[in-house]
C-alpha cells in the first residue's frame, strides 16, 4: 500500500456545488485529473482534508461553439483538446501546447483546467516531506527561507503549464464560478507573479470554462517549449506566438511565456513591431525583449542562465517560421 | 524416425533465437516480484533516514514511537554491531547508523507496524539527537587538509589510493610525436531499475529460522551478511530471489532493506514487507560515482598510442562498498582493448558525505574509457587522422598476455571497426555532412566474470545441479541469478543442445539456498561464461548417465550408442530408444538422477601480480564492441538528437542472438542516458533529483533506432565459444556521443551529462571567441 | 470514510466498499489482488501502474478508486487469447519487448490502449503514444518491434475474418 493521508472524497455533480464544498472547508481541493495534484498529495505538500473530485461534472467536459469562437469546459482532457478539428485547425498553439504537456497517458486524464491552475514548481518545493524537513522546508511551504534566492522574501516557483500561454496569445478569458455566481476575466488576470499564491481564484471559486474569440484574420501561431527529454518533463521554458504577417511586416504579434516566471505571462512591447520591417535585427531584437521579461530562477535542475537563452531563441525561432522569412 | 526412416537429429538450442523461457510469466502479470508477497498477517517495514549529512547520533529516543498502537518491532543502529560490506577487508557498513551517520538518508532506525501508515508515522514519532560534523559533498572537500575523517581506519578519506606503473611512460612519452594532454568530467549517475528495493522477511520463533525475500542480484551475498549481521548460523536463514525488476550492480551487493526486514521480522516475531520509495531507492544508491579523468598521452604521427598517464578521482559516497574494486578496474580496463605498453595510473577512491557509490553496469571502466577514447579522437584531429586509423594501429597484435598481464584468448575488436565504419557509412560520409549534424566514434571492452572471486572460498566459481526424473523433463537447479539479462533461458539453451533434447523439456528451479546450488550471482557478465560453463559440464554428465543406461539396453559399449536427442540408437539400422525409455532405463536401480557441474577459472586468467590489486582486472575472456553515433544539433538551442547508432559486439558466439541483441541495446542506450540527460544532484549532500523527474532516463522519442551487429570471434574457453554481451556496449557510447558532437559544432564537451546548457555554454563562447578573432583582424 | 464503489475489473462486476484515499493501484494489488500491476516511483513519472480506465490509458498511482465508480478497469491480467498470450503479449515474447519484465504491464497496457485506438501506427506514433512508460532494459528499441508485430498479426487476423 502506498502512504496516503487521509481525507474525505466528495463527487459533486455540478460545479456550484463543487464550489460550496470548496467554500466549507479551508483545506480543500479540488481534483480533476490529479497528475499533479495526487503527486502533490503523496509528498505531503498538500493535505487537504476535503478532496473534490470533479470528474463526475458533465457541464464541464464539452468544446462548444460559442459565437464567433469557442468555450472549452475545464475539465477537457488535454487528449481530446489537442486533436478536436477547431482547436487545431483555429488555434493550433493550442493543439500543439496540449500535445506537449507532459507525456500521452497524462494527456488521457489530464485536463485544461487542471493544466491553468497548476501549482507552481519549484526544486526546493517538488519533493518529499523528509526531504523539505531536512531542508527546513521553505518559503512556500512550512518554512521560513527561500532557498532559490536566500535572503529574500519572495517564492520564485515557477509556472509551468503549457497551455496557459498559447490561450493567452488568442485573448482568451475564463469563467469562475463560486457562490456569488458567475464572472469572466481575462486569463492574464487569474495569475499574479508571485510563486506562493499565484492564481487570484478566490478560495470558493472554481475554474469551469475558457472562452475563445476567433483568432484574428490570417493569423499564423504556434507553440513550442524546451525540455531536456522529448516527453514526461515539465518545460524548462516554453512560448506562443501569434502573429500576422503582410508582405514581411507585422501586422500583430503576440508572445506569451511559461516556466520561466511565477506566472505565465504576455510579453510586452511587442506593438513596437508592427508595421516595421521583420528583417535579422527585428527577429533579435524580439529575442532580446523576450528574454529581458523571462526571469527564470534556480526552480530547475537546468541553470536559469539556458532558460533564459532558450527561451529567447524559441520566440525567435517561431516568428521567423510563422512569418516565413 | 519419420515415414521416409530419416532419424531424428539433434535439437538445435545454440544460437537460437529463442524468447526468454520465463517470457510468458513476465508478460502475463503472473511472474511475481518481491513485492507481490502480501500475506494478511504481514508488517509493513519502513525506514527513518537521517535529516542531516555527517553527524555523532547522541540519543535515538523511540519510545514514543513504540507507544504507538499497531507497532510490532521498533530498531535502531544498536540492533547489530556487526557490519557489512563487499571485500572482507571493509566490512564496516551498518544496515543501520549507530554512532554515526555519514549522508543524508542513512538509516536510523526502523519501524515494523500493522499498516504503511502506522509504520510512517512511527517513525516521525522517533526523536534522534544529532552533533552535527562538517560535511563534504565533493571529493576535492574530502581530500582538503583540514577535513576530518569520515571512517577512523580510512585516513585523510581516502577509501583506496592506487598507483602503478607499467613499462617505461617516460620512454613512451620521449617517443611520441605530440603530448596531449586533457580532462573529463563524469557526473554522478544511478541504475534506476525500474523495481524499487523490496524485502519480505518471514522469521520462524519456533525454529528461529528466517527466511527472505529480496530483490538483488546476489542472494548468497545477502545469505553471508544476514548471518554476519544477525548472528544466525547459515543454515538457518533460508534466501530466495523472486522475479528481479533489473539491476544493473546496484544489487550486487547486500543492502540495508533486505537487513532491515530480517532484522525487523526476527524482532516483531513474524513477517515484515518492506517496500521502499523510488526515492529511497535513488539514496540506496550504489550507482556509478562522479569522477575526474585526466589523460597525458602520447601518440606517433601515425597514430601509435606510446605512452599513457592516467590520473583519476572518485567520489565514492560515505561507505566503501565496491569502492576499492572500482578504483583498480578503473585502471585494470585502460588495458586490454588496445596494445598499450607503457602506462602510468594514479587513482584515488574517496569517501564522502553523499550516498554510497557501487557496481554500475560497466563497473569501473565507463568514464576512464570516456576518457581515454576522447583523448585519442583529440589527437587524431590533431595528427589529421581518421578515428578510425587511430584504433587500427593501436589494435592488439597477437593474443596472450597484456603488459600488465591480463590474458587475452580472442579479440574481436577489429572486425567491430571493419562493421560498424561500413553500416554507418562512414567514409563516405565523414566531413561531407551537412550543418548541426556529425559522426562519432567509440570503442569499449569487458570482461566475462571476475576470474578470482571476492569471496575466496576455495569452492568452484559455478556448479549447477540437473536432476532428471520419472517425467523425462530435465530440471536445471542453479543459484545465479535471473535478473531480466536472460540467465535462465542461456542454461536452458546450453543443457539442451549438448541433450540435442528439445529446450521445452528443460525447466528452470532458481536462486533459492534451500534448493539450488550456491551461486556468486548476477555481476561482472560472469553468469553466461562460468554458470554456461558449468551446465554444458553437468549436460555433458547426464548425456553420459543416459548412454550408459541406453548401451546396458542395447548391450553395446557407450561408444557405440548414438545420442540423436530425443532418439538414441546403437547403429544407423537401428530403430532405438526415445529419451523416456532411456530415461526409464537410467533410473532402473538408482531412482532420480542428479549430476552436477562445475566450472573453474585457469590461473593464467588470474590478473598477474605486477601491481596491489592487479587480480581486479583478471578475466578469462574480453569482449569488445564498437560503436557509431550520429547526432543533429540545433544551433539555436544545443538540442541535441541522436539519430542513430550502429553498434557491434563481438560476444564471442551468440548462445541466443535474440537476448545478445536485447543486452546490446540496453547498453548502448544506458551509455546514451549517461552521456545526454541523467545525472543525480545534491543540494547540500541531499539528493535534489531522487525521483524520475528529475533524474531523466529517456523516454522513447528520446531513444535512437540501434542497428545492431552480433560478431562472433568464438573464445576458445567460453561455453560454445561465448563472452558477456551486457556491457561492454554502454562505454562507447558516451565517447561516440562526444566526438559526435565535436564533429557537428566544432566544440567538444568535456563534462557529463552533455545537457543543452552545457553545450550551449561553449557555442556561445567559441562564437564570441570567433567574433574577438575577426575583430582582431 | 468508505464509500461504495462498484466497477467491472477485467470484465467482473466488483463491489467493495472504499476509504477516498485509496489509490486505484492499491485497490487492485492488495484489494482485489491482482499483482500484475506494478508501482515503479513516487506517482506518475515511469508509467509501469498503467491500466485502461474506461478503454483509456491511465495511471493507477495517480487515481483514486473511489473517482472510478460505474467504469470498467482492465489489467494485463485481462489480456490472453483462449488461454494463450494475446497478440500484443505475442509481440512482447518473441521479440523480446520483456527483459527484466517489471515495466512489461504497463507498457502492454499502454499498447493495448494504442492499438484500440489506433491500430495501425507507424514507429513515430508508437514513439510519441507510449512515451509516459519508461523501461530501463531494452532501450525501447524491441518494444516499438513487439508493438509492430502485434500489428501485423491483428492485421492479418482481420483480414482473414
Amino acid at each position: 500500500m502506498e502512504n496516503m493521508p487521509e481525507f474525505t472524497l466528495h463527487r459533486p455533480d455540478t460545479a456550484e456545488e463543487a464550489a460550496k464544498l470548496k467554500a466549507s472547508d479551508d483545506s480543500s481541493r479540488y481534483l480533476a485529473g490529479g497528475t499533479d495534484m495526487i503527486v502533490n498529495v503523496r509528498r505531503g505538500i498538500e493535505a487537504p482534508e476535503t478532496m473534490i473530485d470533479l470528474t463526475a461534472i458533465g457541464e464541464i467536459t464539452q468544446i462548444a461553439v460559442d459565437g464567433d469562437g469557442l468555450r472549452i469546459g475545464a475539465g477537457v482532457k488535454l487528449a481530446d483538446l489537442c486533436v478536436h478539428a477547431d482547436i487545431v485547425a483555429k488555434y493550433p498553439a493550442i493543439a500543439q501546447a496540449a500535445a506537449s504537456v507532459a507525456g500521452p497517458t497524462h494527456r488521457s486524464y489530464g485536463t485544461i483546467g487542471g493544466n491553468l491552475c497548476l501549482d507552481t514548481r519549484c526544486l526546493f518545493y517538488n519533493q518529499s516531506q523528509w526531504w523539505r524537513e531536512s531542508n527546513n522546508f521553505c518559503l512556500k511551504h512550512k518554512g521560513e527561507v527561500c532557498h532559490v534566492a536566500p535572503g529574500g522574501k519572495r517564492c520564485f516557483a515557477a509556472f509551468s503549464g503549457d497551455v496557459a500561454p498559447a490561450l493567452m496569445v488568442y485573448g482568451a478569458e475564463v469563467d469562475l464560478v463560486g457562490p456569488g455566481g458567475e464572472r469572466t476575466i481575462p486569463l492574464p488576470d487569474l495569475y499574479r507573479n508571485d510563486g506562493m499564491d499565484h492564481l487570484t481564484l478566490e478560495k470558493d471559486e472554481l475554474l469551469v470554462s475558457i472562452r475563445l474569440p476567433a483568432p484574428p484574420a490570417g493569423s499564423l501561431s504556434a507553440y513550442e517549449k524546451s525540455r531536456i527529454r522529448g516527453s514526461i518533463d515539465f518545460p524548462l521554458a516554453g512560448c506562443a506566438v501569434l502573429l500576422t504577417s503582410d508582405g514581411g511586416q507585422l501586422s500583430e504579434l503576440q508572445i506569451a511565456l511559461t516556466a520561466v516566471n511565477p506566472f505565465p505571462q504576455m510579453v510586452k512591447g511587442t506593438d513596437d513591431f508592427v508595421g516595421k520591417p521583420l528583417d535579422d535585427e527585428a527577429l533579435d531584437a524580439i529575442r532580446d525583449i523576450v528574454r529581458t521579461q523571462a526571469k527564470p530562477m534556480r526552480t530547475t535542475t537546468v541553470r536559469p542562465w539556458y532558460r533564459r537563452r532558450v527561451v529567447g531563441a524559441l520566440a525567435r525561432k517561431l516568428v521567423m517560421r510563422l512569418a516565413s522569412v | 524416425m519419420d515415414g521416409n526412416g530419416t532419424p531424428p537429429s539433434p535439437v538445435k538450442s545454440i544460437g537460437v533465437p529463442l524468447p526468454m523461457v520465463d517470457g510468458p510469466e513476465k508478460i502475463s502479470g503472473r511472474a511475481q516480484y518481491t513485492s507481490d508477497f502480501y500475506d494478511p498477517s504481514a508488517l509493513a517495514g519502513a525506514i527513518k533516514r537521517s535529516t542531516v549529512a555527517h553527524a555523532r547520533i547522541l540519543n535515538v529516543d523511540t519510545s514514543a514511537a513504540e507507544a504507538l498502537h499497531g507497532v510490532h518491532a521498533v530498531i535502531t543502529g544498536s540492533e547489530t554491531d556487526e557490519g557489512h560490506g563487499v571485500l572482507p577487508i571493509s566490512r564496516t557498513e551498518l544496515p543501520i547508523a549507530h554512532d554515526k551517520v555519514r549522508y543524508r538518508g542513512e538509516p536510523v532506525a526502523a519501524v515494523a507496524a500493522d499498516s504503511i501508515e502506522i509504520a510512517i508515522k512511527a517513525c516521525g514519532l522517533i526523536k534522534v539527537e544529532y552533533d552535527e560534523l562538517p560535511a563534504y559533498f565533493t571529493a576535492e572537500e574530502a581530500l582538503s587538509e583540514d577535513a576530518i575523517d569520515l571512517h577512523d581506519h580510512r585516513e585523510g578519506n581516502i577509501e583506496r589510493h592506487v598507483e602503478f606503473e607499467i613499462g617505461d611512460p617516460d620512454e613512451g612519452f620521449a617517443e611520441a610525436d605530440l603530448v596531449h594532454e586533457t580532462e573529463y568530467h563524469c557526473a554522478e549517475v544511478c541504475q534506476v531499475q525500474t523495481e524499487p528495493h523490496a524485502a519480505y522477511a518471514e522469521y520462524d520463533g519456533e525454529r528461529d529460522e528466517l527466511t527472505v525475500r529480496a530483490s538483488t542480484q546476489v542472494p548468497y551475498y545477502v545469505h553471508l551478511m544476514l548471518s554476519k549481521i544477525l548472528k544466525m548460523p547459515k543454515s538457518k536463514i533460508r534466501v530466495i530471489k523472486p522475479y528481479i525488476g533489473g539491476g544493473f550492480g546496484c544489487r550486487t551487493e547486500a543492502l540495508n532493506v533486505e537487513m532491515i526486514t530480517a532484522m525487523l521480522a526476527r524482532r516483531a516475531k513474524g513477517t515484515v514487507r518492506t517496500v521502499i520509495s523510488r526515492e529511497d531507492t535513488f539514496i540506496t544508491h550504489r550507482g556509478r560515482q562522479e569522477q575526474t579523468v585526466k589523460i597525458r598521452m602520447g601518440m606517433a604521427k601515425d597514430g601509435r598510442v606510446t605512452a599513457v598517464d592516467c590520473k583519476t578521482i572518485q567520489r565514492g559516497g560515505a561507505h566503501s562498498g565496491y569502492g576499492i574494486v572500482t578504483i583498480l578496474y578503473a585502471g585494470s580496463m585502460l588495458f586490454a582493448i588496445y596494445d598499450l605498453h607503457h602506462v602510468r595510473y594514479d587513482g584515488k577512491r574517496v569517501l564522502t558525505n553523499t550516498p554510497p557509490c557501487g557496481a554500475f553496469r560497466g563497473h569501473g571502466t565507463v568514464n576512464t574509457r570516456h576518457a581515454f577514447e576522447n583523448a585519442m579522437d583529440e589527437m587524431a584531429e590533431k595528427l589529421g587522422l581518421d578515428p578510425f586509423e587511430v584504433r587500427r594501429i593501436n589494435l592488439i597484435k597477437e593474443l596472450g598476455f597484456t603488459a600488465s598481464d591480463q590474458w587475452i584468448n580472442s579479440y574481436g575488436l577489429p572486425e567491430c571497426l571493419d562493421v560498424v565504419e561500413r553500416a554507418s557509412g562512414w567514409r563516405d560520409r565523414i566531413g561531407n555532412l551537412p550543418p548541426g549534424k556529425g559522426l562519432g566514434l567509440g570503442c569499449s571492452h569487458y570482461i566475462s566474470g571476475a576470474s578470482k572471486p571476492v569471496n575466496w572460498t576455495g569452492e568452484p566459481h559455478a556448479t549447477i545441479n540437473l536432476k532428471l526424473d520419472f517425467d523425462g523433463s530435465v530440471v536445471i537447479l542453479t543459484g545465479a541469478s535471473e535478473i531480466g539479462q536472460g540467465s535462465n533461458t542461456i542454461l536452458v539453451q546450453c543443457v539442451a543442445e549438448v541433450l540435442g533434447i528439445d529446450p521445452s523439456r528443460v525447466k528452470v528451479v532458481d536462486a533459492d539456498s534451500r534448493v539450488t546450488p550456491k551461486d556468486n550471482g548476477s555481476y561482472s557478465s560472469r553468469v553466461t561464461y562460468m554458470v554456461g560453463n558449468a551446465a554444458i559440464e553437468a549436460a555433458n554428465n547426464l548425456k553420459g548417465v543416459l548412454m550408459e543406461a541406453a548401451a546396458r539396453k542395447f548391450e553395446v559399449s557407450p561408444e557405440d550408442v548414438e545420442c540423436l536427442g530425443e532418439v538414441y540408437r546403437a547403429g544407423t539400422q537401428d530403430e532405438g530408444m526415445t529419451f523416456e525409455e532411456v530415461v526409464m532405463a537410467a533410473l532402473e536401480g538408482t531412482g532420480t538422477i542428479t549430476v552436477k557441474g562445475n566450472f573453474d577459472t585457469l590461473p593464467e586468467s588470474w590478473g598477474g601480480k605486477k601491481y596491489r590489486g592487479a587480480a581486479i582486472g583478471g578475466t578469462m575472456a574480453f569482449s569488445y564492441a564498437a560503436q557509431v553515433v550520429e547526432v543533429t544539433v540545433d544551433p539555436n538551442t544545443a538540442e541535441i538528437t541522436v539519430d542513430k547508432v550502429w553498434v557491434a559486439h563481438d560476444c564471442g558466439k551468440a548462445l541466443n542472438p535474440l537476448t545478445v541483441e536485447g543486452q546490446i541495446q540496453g547498453s548502448v542506450w544506458m551509455g546514451m542516458g549517461q552521456a545526454l540527460t541523467e545525472e543525480t544532484a545534491y543540494h547540500d549532500g541531499l539528493l535534489i533529483s531522487g525521483n524520475m523527474l528529475d533524474y531523466r532516463v529517456p523516454t522513447f522519442v528520446d531513444s535512437p533506432p540501434i542497428e545492431t551487429h552480433i560478431v562472433e570471434s568464438n573464445d576458445p574457453h567460453g561455453p560454445f565459444g561465448a563472452k558477456e554481451a551486457g556491457e561492454a556496449s554502454l562505454a562507447g557510447f558516451l565517447p561516440a556521443l562526444t566526438s559526435a558532437v565535436a564533429n557537428a559544432m566544432g566544440v567538444r564537451v568535456h563534462e557529463l551529462p552533455v545537457t543543452p546548457d552545457r553545450l550551449l555554454q561553449l557555442l556561445e563562447d567559441k562564437e564570441r571567441e570567433m567574433r574577438a578573432a575577426t575583430a582582431a583582424e | 470514510m468508505k464509500s461504495y464503489l462498484s466497477l467491472q475489473v477485467n470484465g467482473r462486476q466488483r463491489d467493495d466498499a472504499v476509504s477516498g484515499n485509496l489509490l486505484l493501484v492499491d485497490y487492485l494489488r492488495e484489494v482485489v489482488g491482482l499483482t500484475g500491476t506494478k508501482i515503479g516511483c513516487d506517482g506518475g513519472e515511469c508509467g509501469l501502474c498503467t491500466v485502461l480506465i474506461d478503454g483509456k490509458a491511465q495511471h493507477s498511482c495517480l487515481t483514486l478508486a473511489a473517482t472510478c465508480n460505474g467504469k470498467s478497469v482492465e489489467t494485463i491480467e485481462s489480456l490472453g487469447d483462449g488461454g494463450r498470450l494475446s497478440a500484443i503479449q505475442r509481440g512482447f515474447h518473441e521479440k523480446l519487448g520483456a527483459q527484466c519484465g517489471f515495466c512489461t504491464p504497463g507498457m502492454v497496457m499502454a499498447a493495448e490502449g494504442l492499438l484500440r485506438e489506433n491500430p495501425e501506427p507507424d514507429e513515430e506514433t508508437i514513439r510519441t503514444e507510449m512515451a509516459s512508460n519508461i523501461c530501463r532494459c531494452t532501450g525501447y528499441v524491441k518494444i516499438i518491434e513487439a508493438v509492430q508485430f502485434a500489428v501485423e498479426e491483428l492485421k492479418s487476423k482481420k483480414e482473414a475474418a
